[in-house]
């Protein structure tokens, strides 16, 4: 595997993929941030969706996240990883092809995603939006990665693994675990697909993923960047090796669990719900941890403080990192997640994160690394400095507005009053009294925004003034001394910690489950204890000699990121009992027969058309469709949302804020009418509300001649659509249409049966109740074809 | 945080970074065992021995008390159509009804009831009965089939009280709006009006204007 013995070489570092990726890091950056601006606009002035239906709100907002996750975090990770591995592994990227291949690659996923976004072409789950030959692009890019980067460690000059390359190594494999079971879905055309989970488990995969997504994409790879630029910025050693080990490995294997506290009070049932929130709970010290190495490592170099902008925001983003990650296991706890839980409190909480955490750092980086990139000296360290004190400005003002407008909408939505009854009946009533912090979260971000623009220009003059510098070293190989793989893997913490997980999964499944999670809990514990005795030893302990085998450290780590989600994903999806598809009869006589009541039936060809409206807009971004079991939530929307009534749902749309009303219960809720105004121009049935109109839909048709497809496509995954319905699909969608037509013409409005509106109109009346006929459309299809 | 002499470097630099390797600090390591107590407790509690209600059985309680105290509150109010006629006549009852009919009925009835989306009502027709407690039970329970919302559940019965008070008080008024629809109110009202597409409600929601 390495060489067995010393010889002297030559290392030339690639450093052009590194400027590469780090321009891509600001050009991608200040897009990121320029749409975030743009929607924040929108949520404070309609008019910003500029009547066009490719800047609507639910087409931008996905936009404005991609672009700040994989665009702008995307590009600086890659620029810092490939910048600090090959100097903490003493060799060059192992191919400079699959460099080039990844960097171009990865701009292709980002061109493809600022197309496909505003054209509607979505699959609507958080931060997994691209379409499936996007999907694949990601995939083969993130392969060309992995492959590169194990390539690498494979040729290395460096014994042992330093810590940031143990937070790579994590992010590699989980980010494609994650991408690839999450996006699992069967194409239908070569822009849209259905995904292969439904309901409940779309819901539970979906949030294992986007949970997952912050842990491996925007905060291990980000920490392995601090544990290389903070120390190498702060001239000062690293705190704590030891809290390096022990907050890596809880932090990887515990964090994997937290997905479902996204699904509190859901429909997702309770024992997934409570695994979400204890093992969030539990992710609060392995966090703290990272915090603590970065923060305690700039002890003695707190004068730079004064002098080098990058310290500083070094500084606050290790803060930010610290506030998000207390604030997170916070919002985890139920009772928490009751009050600010689709509320703009969850807003504030993700950009502490991003800008706080992942901008900050990123800053910071850029700051170092680029004028060493270029060999020259930054151009103007008090236009850093300007920056730092702008966005710092911008951070607190959106953060603090966020906070004071979340908890003021969670304390409206549930204020009842002296009877027992909503003080606040009317939803637009939280809106209008989030109107002021929206502008000032809008002042916030502009400020933010501002502050990377001055980092632009400074760059920029920077790079100019500079040339591209080539940094070649001299290094010796190492003799690879240490065990083989078999020898570490039946080290004792490995044997050890093997052996909590199956005992407490052999607990876990035989249905005591609370001595599992005590075993659980126990083992991280043990593990912790394990490893710290082990590195009091004066010989190499067991963890010093894993560093130095790369194959042995990357299935470690694999494993550890595995187990938690197969045991909360895979009982959900081979059980199908959580999600009955019909329930025993109410009436206890008929009960007794074995009668039984179907809790869902299948969508009609046109409420199907229509959710797929649904899906292209982006309704899902402002819009939940889940009832929690709250007083005031049944007051207000209705009946509570069960499992069983998504079996059909690919994909869920559940949702996860409400900047509109929940719409679960809307089905029969409103006359057609009402609707067709609604769409037209939400202000004239919802006086101050922010929606962006939808007039576009009154004249666009459904494409029912595609519909036949979907619905075929639907049955491979087991909705029990019969032939008759597909081959009748689009003359039944007709029909359905011209009943919708029919109501609304008595109130003097003419549109066509086929046209998106009445698609969308068939599928809102539909929602939430439960089986319907769909009208009398197939009676009336029938009747039709045996007229001929 | 000085310097002490726990600070001990591990003698190996990657890339001129060194480590320390120090002793975990004793509060974090209370973090992290204490969450994970807590973590076993919340478990044992909820699930393992189920001492405590989890989410949908506790709100199912809920409810039930709920219920009963509308019940017994219900009886005590005793509803006829002189009731409602009374407070048509009490200023402060109207006016507290105009101020909820100018925030949640204006938008289908508009601000002098003259109608828009909904029907007209100050032209003396009514498509669902027009004496009080005809009046008062539209309010509650909503028309779903032609997007009237039961506002029962969402005002609770003061309130709806005072909102029929307030319509009481437009009848008559022949405010020019929508064009008149219904039957006098001396007629029997109608039988329900045929239902229009998909919209048998079977769980007869509560509107939240969007």
């Amino acid at each position: 595997m390495q060489a067995t013995t010393p010889v002297t070489k030559r290392v030339v570092y690639d450093d052009d993929v590194v400027r590469a990726f780090s321009l891509a890091t600001i050009i991608w950056g200040a897009v990121g941030l320029l749409v975030g601006v743009l929607v924040a606009t929108q949520l404070s002035f309609w008019q910003a969706n500029l009547g066009l239906q490719w800047t609507s709100y639910g087409r931008l907002r996905p936009l404005h996240t991609n672009a700040v996750i994989f665009a702008f975090v995307g590009n600086m990770m890659f620029a810092g990883i490939y910048y600090s591995t090959q100097r903490l592994l003493k060799t060059r990227l192992a191919s400079d092809l699959l460099s080039w291949v990844h960097f171009w690659g990865w701009q292709a996923v980002i061109v493809g995603a600022a197309i496909t976004y505003p054209l509607g072409l979505t699959q609507s789950k958080e931060y997994a939006e691209l379409i499936w030959p996007l999907d694949l692009l990601v995939v083969l890019v993130w392969v060309a990665f992995a492959v590169n980067f194990f390539w690498t460690l494979a040729r290395r000059n460096e014994r042992n693994l330093y810590v940031a390359i143990w937070f790579y190594i994590s992010t590699i494999i989980t980010i494609a675990v994650l991408y690839i079971v999450n996006n699992l879905q069967l194409p239908t055309s070569l822009t849209h697909s259905y995904s292969i989970f439904t309901g409940v488990q779309d819901a539970l995969v979906q949030w294992w993923y986007g949970h997952n997504a912050v842990a491996f994409f925007l905060t291990t790879p980000i920490l392995g960047i601090m544990y290389y630029f903070l120390p190498k910025a702060a001239g000062r050693p690293v705190y704590s090796y030891r809290l390096s080990i022990v907050h890596f490995w809880s932090l990887i294997f515990i964090y994997i669990w937290a997905g479902p506290h996204h699904l509190l009070y859901t429909a997702l049932p309770d024992w997934a719900q409570t695994m979400g929130m204890i093992f969030s709970v539990m992710l609060w010290a392995p966090s703290w941890g990272g915090m603590l190495n970065g923060l305690l490592t700039l002890r003695g170099a707190w004068d730079k403080l004064r002098t080098d902008p990058v310290i500083k925001f070094y500084i606050v983003a290790v803060t930010f990192y610290g506030m998000s990650t207390f604030e997170g296991p916070l919002l985890s706890i139920k009772s928490v997640s009751a009050l600010g839980h689709y509320t703009d409190w969850i807003i504030g909480h993700v950009h502490g994160g991003a800008l706080g955490w992942n901008g900050f750092m990123a800053f910071g980086m850029l700051y170092w690394l680029v004028p060493r990139l270029w060999s020259t000296k930054l151009k103007s360290v008090r236009l850093a400095e300007l920056h730092f004190w702008i966005a710092t400005f911008g951070i607190l003002l959106y953060v603090v507005s966020m906070w004071i407008s979340g908890v003021s909408q969670g304390l409206f939505w549930r204020a009842l009053d002296a009877e027992g009854f909503l003080k606040y009946p009317d939803f637009i009533e939280g809106l209008l009294a989030s109107r002021f912090m929206y502008q000032m979260r809008l002042i916030g971000g502009l400020a933010y925004f501002a502050g990377a623009l001055l980092m632009v220009g400074n760059l920029w003059a920077t790079i100019r003034g500079g040339r591209k510098s080539t940094v070649e070293i001299e290094v010796q190989g190492y003799a690879h001394d240490g065990p083989g793989f078999w020898a570490l893997m039946r080290g004792a913490p490995v044997l050890y910690s093997l052996a909590v997980i199956v005992l407490s999964l052999v607990l876990f499944f035989s249905g005591t489950l609370g001595s599992a999670i005590a075993l659980a809990g126990f083992g991280v514990l043990v593990i912790a204890g394990a490893l710290s005795i082990g590195m009091e030893k004066s010989r190499r302990s067991w963890h010093d000699l894993v560093e130095g085998h790369s194959l042995a450290f990357t299935v470690l780590v694999l494993v550890a990121i595995l187990v938690g989600g197969l045991v909360e994903i895979v009982p959900l999806v081979v059980a199908k009992k959580d999600v009955p598809a019909q329930v025993a009869h109410a009436d206890s006589v008929w009960a007794a027969k074995g009668e039984y009541v179907f809790v869902q039936m299948p969508y009609s060809p046109l409420e199907l058309e229509g959710r797929d409206i649904y899906v292209r807009e982006g309704c899902y971004v402002c819009h939940s469709q889940m009832v929690r079991p709250f007083r005031h939530e049944t007051l207000r929307y209705g009946e509570y949302s069960r499992a069983e009534e998504f079996i059909y749902d690919t994909p869920f749309q559940w949702g996860s804020k409400r900047t509109g009303p929940d719409l679960h219960r809307e089905g029969g809720k409103y006359a057609n009418v009402w609707h067709y105004l609604h769409m037209n121009d939400p202000r004239s049935t919802s006086p101050g509300s922010n929606m962006p109109p939808y007039a576009h839909l009154k004249s666009h048709r459904v494409d029912l001649g595609a519909t036949a497809g979907k619905m075929r496509a639907l049955r491979k995954l087991g909705v029990p659509y019969q032939d008759a319905q597909i081959a009748g699909a689009g003359a039944t969608a007709r029909s359905q249409g011209g009943l919708i037509v029919a109501d609304l013409a008595t109130q003097g409005i003419t549109i066509a049966p086929d046209s998106e509106l009445v698609a969308l109109i068939a599928y809102l009346q539909r929602l939430g109740r439960g089986p319907q006929p769909t009208a009398a459309a197939p009676a009336a299809v029938a009747a039709r074809e045996v007229a001929r | 945080m000085s310097e002490h002499k726990t600070d001990e470097l591990r003698g190996h630099a990657y890339d001129g970074i060194e480590e320390y390797d120090n002793k975990l600090p004793n509060w974090w390591l209370f973090i992290l065992y204490g969450s994970i107590v807590f973590a076993v407790g919340y478990w044992l509690v909820f699930h393992t021995f189920s001492i405590a209600d989890l989410p949908r059985a506790r709100y199912d309680k809920e409810m039930v008390k709920a219920n009963e105290e509308q019940l017994a509150r219900m009886a005590k109010q005793g509803l006829t159509d002189e009731s409602l006629t009374l407070m048509a006549a009490i200023p402060a009852q109207v006016e507290e009804g105009r101020q909820l009919f100018a925030t949640y009925c204006v938008v289908c009835h508009a601000d002098r009831g003259q109608g828009l989306v909904g029907p007209n009502l100050t032209d003396g027709l009514w498509i669902h009965g027009g004496r009080p407690l005809d009046i008062h039970k539209t309010v509650t329970d909503g028309v779903p089939s032609k997007g009237m919302a039961a506002w029962g559940r969402q005002l609770g019965p003061t309130r709806v009280q005072k909102v029929v008070a307030y319509v009481l008080t437009l009848k008559g008024t022949e405010v020019p709006g929508k064009a008149p629809e219904g039957v006098p109110e001396a007629a029997p009202a109608p039988p329900a009006a045929a239902a229009p597409p998909a919209a048998a409600p079977a769980t007869a929601g509560a509107a939240g204007n969007g």
